[in-house]
């Protein structure tokens, strides 16, 4: 049993309460704020000695000195003798913890007067309720990182059904840019959970949208693990190797020959599905892209109509100049120009109830997107999308939309969750739960500001996505400004490191001035922790990620610069068939068009044939190559008999 | 003399009275009893110069701003006289004494641990005018066993105290400043026992032989009820600056042991009045005595920091004795 390393302390100024109590230490007490400690009562209560629990959140040093102005008095104004005084003042150390637990937790009583202790490993477990989740037969424990102080080190477990439902779920992380804090803490969160989520509770994988930078684009890279990160794992019983599984999409750049992504090295790209969609994919979201302004009643009547009886039909009026069948913007466009020609040949305004201003408009919006979202819809409708239906288990598929234009990023994000949604609600994505990361919160999920359609998204997700198993796991470097509904429903929340103006707001009034002034210095790698079971926030250590860190990675695999189409085409093949040469592309694709090519690399890769070489080959045989007529041969002269009276 | 409100102390000792007396009027708020000073009065008394000839001013040798100090610990008691009834006038007083000894570890005062601090509680009444109380067994004490001492005994002279209330309210105060001056000189004696570093004892060191010859404890008094001067020698020791100290002279009470005393101003008196900073230090006899008053002269002065702030005798009294004072307010 440990010693005891303070006493409980209440005055009529200062009482304790059911929540909160005081207690003094030594000077020399490795006691802090955060740090849990154990009160044990000394009076029965009901035949028991009551134990109590609590964190410090506040401290305070003061001497035995009345005034400030005695120890001046006493040292003459000069602070260089203060040294020379035989006997220091009488000191105290005088701490405020905030009760986590009382047991019995009946009768709830003002804590007593009693000794303290700094808890124990078990002590944490029972201070923070994870007793409930870890014993025998429940093991719904994840660790998140370890608690540390004085000598006592304790795993700190989240509730996996806390985490991902069904009691509750999401996580929101804050912290400050730059410290690689959000990034990380995530990063090493999903390690976790894909080591420690029970198999009772199914299969389970993440979607993360890396959305700035290369953070993320590495994952399945090994980092640099320190020793003391590696003791970190092995209390934390998760091996520091990168993950096994993940899987890159993004789109092309908007010349559409290399993908737009930081990991577009030639030795990465194998692991990278390009990521581009046609104009049924992309009629679906028309509303991310379009605004209020753009699509007034009769706008989005039209494209109501144009969605419902123009796209992937066979479409015919009498007005029009043929029959068209509408699978990609490019044939879009050619529907829109046969009916306004057909307009202007019938000297009509309206058409199908459609005035024909609206139709141009309409036609304007629609074909602009195709320019705005360049590289991830095509004009031929090709797609080539993430594995819906066939996700697999402890997989991370990540979405790099850090290059794309906002419109763009909107767009990837609401279709990807859309139909993650519409899956895992049909239950055949492939995985029972799914994770979804989504760093810069601040920017898709706004406290203020207009209505937009990823908001409404992100809204749905954290309100009702724990019944589907879609989870969000969200990051921001203000908490302060992301909707309320969206942090509120996450059931934990992670800090790291807090910027003073952040924690100056309203949101983190319930921390103590002590807590927030910790917040406002924590060190690269703790966190301080809000779940459901926790009655305080506490504070720990996370080791740092075992995957490859997004500069480390930038600076070992550099983004290639934009290529020839010829060297794009065989970047892009390589992958799937290392025996492919320059020379070779060179000579398959020298007669043919850009777009042509390109088309054929595309469908290349949907495809992912088995002989890549003849299936890239017979894309092209389609188009016979213009050829220089041959002279034709002169027909002889026949040559006159020589009997023939009448030859030449 | 305290009389704030009954403390656990007071409350167990009211409830034996109670059942000893019960026709004992109980007294909840200030005692009604006047206030008197019952110490000797302010008397001016001849001693024999140790050094030199004639009383003079020195100036301490070696003194400098970083000045240390070689005390390893600080030995005071309190006192709390309360009266808590009366039978038919006659006063019963609770009297608390307490000392204890503070050692220097690393600069910082903690309770030293071979001799605990001593807390004691007694009963002070006039037995001989209030007999059912003299005949109170052992067994009927109660479970704190309280003493019971009788503050109505025959004087030297075989005289009795009269049954003035306030007369038996004087012999209790004095028999309670009895109390707490034995169980100083029990803890001093126990400190010179071991040997150790020097003591700074608040009061004198004459009461016990054997603190009064050791090299260990050093006394330093801060009330000057008896001057050890006259005339001149008054004049010096009144004008004594900072950093000076008196000649040596001997103390040699007829009840008391004899030991070298000197005056030493701790402060400087201007605008004060002609006690500020003045104590007087006893310590042991010595061969070099000269030299022992400046090195223990050097200490009583390096003490002066950190203050005594905010005890109203901080111009004399050392930080580490206004510790012992809080320590032993906190656990009486």
């Amino acid at each position: 049993m440990s010693t005891a390393l303070g006493r409980v302390v209440a005055t009529e100024r200062k009482p304790n309460t059911p929540h909160e109590f005081h207690f003094w230490t030594a000077i020399d007490s490795p006691v802090g704020i955060g740090t849990i400690v154990r009160v044990e009562g000394s009076q029965p209560i009901d035949g028991h000695i009551p134990h109590i629990y609590g964190i410090v959140v506040e401290g305070f040093s003061y001497t035995d000195l009345q005034s400030p102005m005695h120890d001046v008095l006493g040292h003459d104004g000069l602070p260089t003798t203060a040294g020379y005084a035989p006997s220091e003042r009488a000191e105290i150390r005088l701490y405020t913890a905030a009760v986590l637990r009382q047991i019995p937790e009946e009768p709830l009583q003002p804590v007593p007067m009693g000794q303290v202790f700094l808890a124990e490993e078990a002590d944490v477990q029972i201070a923070l309720r994870m007793d409930s989740y870890l014993k025998e037969g429940a093991s719904t424990g994840i660790p998140v990182g370890v608690y540390r102080a004085g000598g006592t080190e304790a795993v700190i477990y989240l509730d996996a059904d806390f985490l991902l439902g069904p009691e509750a779920a999401h996580l929101n992380i804050t912290g400050v840019s730059g410290l690689a804090t959000k990034t990380s803490a995530v990063e090493w969160l999903l390690a976790s959970l894909f080591t420690h989520f029970p198999d009772e509770k199914g299969s389970i994988a993440a979607v993360a949208f890396n959305v700035k930078g290369p953070d993320l684009c590495y994952l399945d890279q090994p980092g640099k693990v320190e020793d003391s990160d590696k003791a970190l794992y092995e209390k934390l019983r998760v091996d520091p190797k990168p993950f096994p599984q993940v899987e890159y999409f993004a789109p092309y750049t908007a010349k559409g020959l290399s993908l737009n992504t930081f990991r577009n090295n030639e030795a990465l790209l194998d692991k990278v599905t390009p990521l581009t969609w046609g104009l049924r994919e992309v009629l679906q979201f028309a509303e991310v892209l379009l605004n209020k302004d753009d699509v007034d009643a009769k706008a989005d009547a039209l494209i109501d109509f144009i969605r419902e009886q123009v796209v992937d039909k066979e479409f015919s009026d009498p007005m029009l100049s043929k029959k068209h069948k509408v699978q990609s913007f490019a044939d879009l466009d050619a529907w829109f120009r046969d009916v306004l020609q057909g307009m202007e040949k019938k000297d009509g305004e309206s058409w199908r109830t459609h005035h024909v201003a609206t139709i141009r408009k309409v036609r304007n919006r629609l074909s602009n997107i195709s320019t705005r979202c360049a590289g991830l819809v095509t004009n031929t409708g090709e797609v080539s999308d993430l594995p819906f239906g066939s996700f697999t288990d402890r997989t991370v598929y990540v979405v790099d939309v850090a290059n794309l234009e906002e419109d763009a990023q909107d767009l990837i994000f609401a279709r990807i969750v859309s139909k993650l949604r519409e899956h895992l609600e049909r239950r055949d994505l492939g995985v029972k739960h799914l994770v979804v990361f989504v760093d810069e919160l601040n920017k898709y999920a706004p406290g203020d500001g207009q209505d937009t359609y990823v908001r409404k998204m992100l809204l749905d997700i954290a309100e009702r996505g724990r019944y589907l198993g879609l989870v969000l796991f969200s990051a921001q470097q203000f908490r302060s400004q992301v909707h309320r509904r969206v942090v509120g429903n996450s059931g934990t929340s992670l800090f790291g490191r807090m910027d003073a103006d952040e924690l100056a707001t309203p949101g983190y009034a319930v921390l103590s001035p002590a807590t927030r002034t910790k917040l406002a210095t924590l060190e690269k790698g703790q966190l301080m922790i809000r779940h459901p079971h926790f009655t305080q926030p506490i504070f720990v250590r996370f080791p740092r990620p075992s995957v490859m860190q997004g500069r480390e990675g930038a600076e070992r695999y550099p983004q290639s610069a934009d290529v020839s189409l010829d060297a794009a085409i065989l970047r892009a093949l390589r992958p799937l068939d290392p025996t492919i040469t320059l020379p070779w592309v060179q000579e398959i694709t020298a007669l043919y068009t850009e777009d042509e090519i390109i088309r054929a690399r595309n469908a290349t890769l949907l495809a992912r044939p088995e002989n890549v070489r003849a299936y890239f080959t017979a894309q092209f045989r389609k188009i016979i190559p213009a050829q220089t007529p041959a002279r034709p041969m002169a027909a002889s002269i026949k040559s006159a008999p020589e009997n023939d009276p009448y030859g030449f | 003399m305290n009389n704030a409100g009954p403390d656990t102390a007071s409350r167990a000792v009211l409830r034996l009275l109670r059942q000893w007396l019960p026709e004992m009027s109980v007294i909840d708020g200030a005692s009604s009893l006047e206030q008197t000073s019952p110490g000797d009065p302010p008397i001016l008394r001849s001693a024999q110069l140790v050094e030199g000839s004639a009383m003079r001013a020195i100036r301490i040798a070696g003194l400098s701003r970083d000045t240390t100090s070689d005390f390893g610990a600080f030995l005071d008691g309190t006192q709390r006289v309360r009266v808590i009834g009366h039978h038919f006038g006659l006063p019963i007083v609770l009297g608390t004494v307490s000392a204890a000894i503070r050692v220097r570890v690393n600069r910082r005062l903690t309770t030293w641990g071979h001799q605990p601090p001593r807390v004691d509680r007694k009963i002070y009444a006039p037995l001989r005018y209030i007999p059912s109380l003299a005949n109170i067994s052992p067994g009927e004490a109660g479970e704190a066993n309280w003493q019971i001492v009788d503050t109505s005994t025959a004087d030297k002279n075989g005289e009795y105290p009269s049954q003035h209330p306030v007369a038996l309210f004087e012999r209790a105060t004095r028999a309670v400043d009895r109390d707490r001056e034995a169980l100083e000189d029990e803890l001093a004696e126990a400190w010179c026992a071991r040997g150790e570093a020097p003591l700074f004892v608040d009061g004198g060191i004459s009461r016990s032989a054997r603190v009064s010859a050791s090299s260990c404890a050093i006394g330093v008094i801060k009330s000057h009820r008896t001057l050890y001067v006259e005339g001149d020698a008054l004049r010096t020791v009144m004008g004594l600056k900072r950093g000076e100290r008196s000649s040596i002279f001997r103390v040699s009470p007829r009840s008391r042991n004899s030991v070298l005393s000197w005056y030493l101003r701790l402060r400087d008196a201007d605008g004060h009045d002609p006690m500020w900073g003045l104590v007087r230090v006893e310590a042991a006899e010595s061969e070099r005595a000269a030299e022992r008053a400046d090195e223990v002269s050097r200490w009583v002065i390096a003490e002066t920091s950190p203050l005594a702030l905010p005890d109203g005798r901080w111009d004399k009294m050392s930080y580490g004795i206004r510790d012992c004072e809080e320590f032993l307010r906190a656990i009486s």
